[in-house]
């Protein structure tokens, strides 16, 4: 009966355990989502900047890997570079897979944020005497980055529900966990299942708020 | 001493030959008014000046510094050079203040108290004391443009250029930018290059007028001659086309 695995299904031990994968989960997501802000900002502005060669050499390999799935990156950082002789734990490999996809896809979002900013504010502000990073830092970035906020966060919303993927490597977050817990019973599947949705869904709903405030605060 | 000097200047788009052989000697002081039908270069020109353009050959000296020679600070020249465009290009993220004190503080260093004692009597001067605190969204197009002058004057620049700074104005709003422009000329010590169809400004205002067509400068003679006796066929057929309204 469905009735019962609800009571049954969240034991103590259950609880603690699946919490337990929910601060796994929340950690590669904080993690990773500092990290591809950092590395996307970067690549965007690289892209963005067109420097000889090198633009155009950070553009395709950035567009090779924002068309793989982030499956075979997890899967490559894991099971593939140990064989390069780099060994990485879990959590860090997991860390290192998700920041390399989602910073090549804010590094689009950053690109196209840039582009979408009028070349009059850099004319000005190059007329006015102000160099290349000053113009950048002082009058393109904060104009672009508050068009950017919507779709950042609702990448990085993705970001979060896509650490579910790293139980291809078995890496203990939420989702596996909660598979662990109801391998145990199957009457504990829909109950198990109905939680860890709610918890992802409060995760980005409480992301798609902060972006809401930060939206409103910018505007 | 010459402020702007173009020596056998070409400049080309791709194929496109926009500016041909440009000769050209601007005099420290001097106001300058740059006319000609649209397409004629006029724009491209005065952009040479502070670099937003290249130019492909000859050599083209501001200042002093010769803006061809790749190892010629493009920054150092445009500390000397302010700019005023017909789309004003303010900050749209700073107030009208921050737009007029953010450049002397980055560039020149200047302390901030004396930075915006500046930027408030600059700011007096155009008429825009009390906006000081808006953003250039909550500004009208001439209070824009009279914004845009004061950030440029701020530089406290050698020579200053505006590319048609009264075009995207409501007619009723142009007067006070010219006037604007009018006070800054009286200054002895500023160069001013002026591309604008203001021709009533033109005669009032500047020293000499350089008429330009296809590229080619065709004109190059003082207010007086020029509005009186153009040399030139298509100046003469330009200044009645212009002066029919």
């Amino acid at each position: 009966m469905v009735t019962l695995g609800i009571f049954s299904a969240f034991t103590p031990e259950n609880v603690l355990y699946l919490l337990g994968g929910l601060g796994v989960t929340v950690g590669v997501s904080i993690i990773s989502v500092i990290l591809s802000l950092i590395f996307g900002s970067i690549v965007g502005i690289i892209q963005f900047e067109r420097i000889p060669y090198f633009s155009k050499f950070v553009g395709m390999i950035n567009n090779i890997i924002r068309n793989l799935p982030l499956l075979l990156i997890i899967f490559f950082v894991y099971f593939a570079l140990p064989k390069l002789g780099i060994h990485l734990p879990i959590f860090w490999a997991t860390v290192l897979a998700m920041t390399t996809f989602e910073s090549s896809m804010l590094a689009e979002i950053v690109r196209g944020g840039l582009e979408s900013i009028d070349i009059g504010q850099f004319e000005g502000a190059r007329a006015n005497g102000l160099s290349n990073t000053q113009t950048m830092v002082y009058i393109v970035l904060p104009q672009a980055y508050k068009k950017m906020i919507p779709p950042i966060i609702s990448q990085l919303i993705s970001l979060v529900k896509d650490t579910s993927l790293a139980l291809g490597i078995v890496l203990s977050e939420m989702t596996y966990r909660g598979q662990i817990v109801y391998a145990q019973n199957s009457n504990y599947i829909i109950p198990v299942l109905i939680v860890i949705t709610l918890v992802y869904f409060l995760l980005n709903y409480g992301l798609s708020l902060i972006a809401k405030w930060a939206d409103h605060k910018l505007a | 001493m010459s402020m702007i000097e173009f020596n056998n200047v070409e400049k080309y788009y791709g194929n496109f030959h926009a500016l041909k052989n440009i000769n050209l000697q601007i005099d420290e002081g001097e106001t300058v008014v740059l006319i000609g039908p649209s397409g004629s270069g006029k724009s491209t020109l005065i952009r040479t000046v502070n670099g937003l353009e290249e130019i492909q050959e000859g050599n083209l000296l501001v200042n002093g510094f010769d803006l061809h020679d790749p190892k010629t600070d493009m920054n150092r020249i445009r500390k000397n050079v302010g700019m005023v465009f017909q789309h004003f290009n303010l900050y749209s993220n700073k107030t009208t203040l921050e737009n007029v004190m953010l450049a002397p503080r980055l560039v020149l260093k200047r302390d901030e108290a004396e930075n915006k004692k500046i930027a408030m009597e600059l700011l007096e001067k155009v008429g825009l004391a009390d906006k000081a605190a808006n953003m250039p969204s909550e500004l009208s197009g001439g209070q824009k443009q009279r914004a845009a002058i004061a950030r440029s004057l701020a530089m406290q620049p050698k020579a200053l250029l505006f590319d048609e700074p009264t075009s995207a104005l409501d007619p009723e709003m142009i007067g006070d930018v010219l006037d604007v422009m009018r006070d800054i000329a009286k200054d002895s010590s500023m160069t001013m290059l002026v591309v604008t169809h203001e021709m009533s400004f033109a005669k009032a205002v500047a020293d000499r007028v350089i008429f330009m067509a296809d590229g080619h400068i065709l004109e190059d003679s003082s207010t007086k001659e020029f509005f009186e006796k153009p040399k030139e066929p298509r100046a003469q057929k330009f200044l009645s086309q212009v002066e029919q309204h």
